[in-house]
């Protein structure tokens, strides 16, 4: 991680907290519907080695609408094609991210910025956009360690999710762990409608 | 399963050439003018973002029960409390619990929709009972589950008949229990019917002042006291 000899020792612990503490809500979607990306995948995907396609599609797509909505398509054996097809329409949205981020990220090194760039996906952009850091260097520091922290939480929920369907399967039910988490995924809608109402707020006063 | 382990290395690669070129759009075209940004992307940046986050709004809602009141509710707790506190945690961790205890509470914990046409019935008559879903219903409960789904009276019901069901005795006492429970257009449709239904491209909305395209002598209408 470089450019961080700039920010002070406290300042980053501080970044690290704030970022954590944001993060938090991701934390509980990632890993919630991450582990039913991967149940899902392990259960329906029809595939051997579940476990490892979960970390590899976690790790390089993180993107939960296509970890979903991609695996009838994988049990059916779908050309590669469609599959490119299919990603192309559930995922397009994520092309008009990068835009926001484009003069923030001006300076930001290749590899830095091809990191950050996969980790445009929406509950992680919406943060970085809503970020209240605008000093260029702590704004990256922020977005970096959010990216790194949402990253890990989707992983893990993918993974996990996939593990306790192929290894564990016939030991826990995932129903009865769906029935304790029934509802938690309106944590993803609160966090859209809590930064929409930020946004709309700082529109209406000025502010940025 | 070498070919399983290639077609899922496949998967994977599509999977994440696309989504990235799609993420990395923006910076690739403007790649070699990134030093002076021209003004409209700045704005175009400033504007679509609220844009994009209001339509994630929309996309979170449509995997919740959104026919519901509870997400609504929850939501407006949580635009309440942001509003009010500015605390995003505060606000989000209490719409996430005001709403997991709404749908725990008000017996709405899987959300069905009801597609009530004739290439999916909600009711079923087997030889057995009759069917709501997967599950036996009482004949005289499918109005008020019915009901419960603010299904309209002046809707048309249909009632799937299986091949194998020669008495017609329960499915029309489904029927008079409909009617008795005001929802005066049930329609008979067997297997056959609601499968050459799937071919025709009409579209699916349920709009309540759709007439059942099924012509007469394919179904058999129930006559009763009110017609």
């Amino acid at each position: 991680m470089p450019e961080s000899v700039a920010i002070p020792p406290r300042e980053r612990r501080a970044i690290l907290r704030r970022a954590f503490i944001d993060s938090l809500p991701v934390l509980m979607g990632y890993t919630t519907m991450g582990f039913v990306a991967g149940v899902l995948l392990a259960a329906k995907g029809d595939v051997v080695l579940a476990p490892l396609w979960a970390f590899l599609t976690s790790a390089l797509w993180v993107t939960g609408t296509l970890s979903i909505a991609g695996v009838p398509e994988i049990a059916a054996r779908a050309p590669l094609v469609t599959f490119a097809l299919l990603t192309l329409a559930v995922n397009f949205r994520y092309s008009f991210y990068g835009f926001t981020m484009l003069k923030r990220w001006q300076r930001v090194p290749f590899l830095h910025k091809a990191y950050l760039v996969l980790m445009l996906t929406d509950e992680n952009y919406a943060l970085e956009a809503a970020c209240a850091y605008h000093d260029p260097e702590k704004n990256l520091r922020y977005c970096t360690v959010l990216s790194v922290l949402n990253h890990s939480y989707w992983v893990v929920g993918v993974v996990v999710g996939a593990l306790v369907v192929s290894v564990l399967g016939h030991l826990v039910d995932p129903a009865v762990i769906r029935r304790y988490t029934n509802g938690m995924e309106f944590s993803m809608a609160a966090l859209f409608i809590v930064i929409l109402t930020d946004q709309i707020r700082a529109m209406k006063t000025g502010r940025r | 399963m070498k070919d399983e382990i290639l077609y899922m290395l496949g998967v994977v690669a599509v999977g994440f050439a696309v989504t990235y070129a799609l993420r990395a759009l923006p910076f690739l075209l403007f790649a070699g003018r990134s030093r002076s940004l021209p003004p409209w992307v700045e704005r175009f940046g400033n504007l679509i973002s609220p844009v994009i986050i209001a339509g994630l709004v929309v996309y979170a809602y449509s995997g919740l029960a959104w026919r519901t009141a509870w997400p609504y509710l929850a939501g407006a707790l949580t635009v309440g409390l942001q509003l009010w506190k500015r605390n995003p945690l505060v606000s989000i961790v209490a719409g996430t619990l005001l709403y997991m205890a709404l749908i725990a509470t008000c017996g709405c914990t899987t959300y069905r929709t009801l597609e009530l046409d004739a290439k999916n019935p909600a009711v079923r008559v087997s030889t057995k009972g009759v069917l709501f879903g997967d599950a036996y219903v009482a004949p005289a409960r499918v109005p008020e589950i019915l009901a419960d789904y603010d299904v309209p009276r002046d809707r048309v019901i249909h009632i799937l008949l299986d091949p194998d069901v020669r008495d017609l005795r329960p499915a029309r006492f489904l029927m008079a229990c409909l009617r008795k429970g005001g929802y005066t257009r049930p329609v008979l449709v067997t297997a056959r019917h609601a499968e050459s239904f799937v071919t025709e491209k009409k579209p699916k909305a349920a709009s309540s002042r759709r007439v059942s395209p099924a012509p007469a002598k394919k179904t058999i209408r129930y006559k009763g006291a009110n017609e």
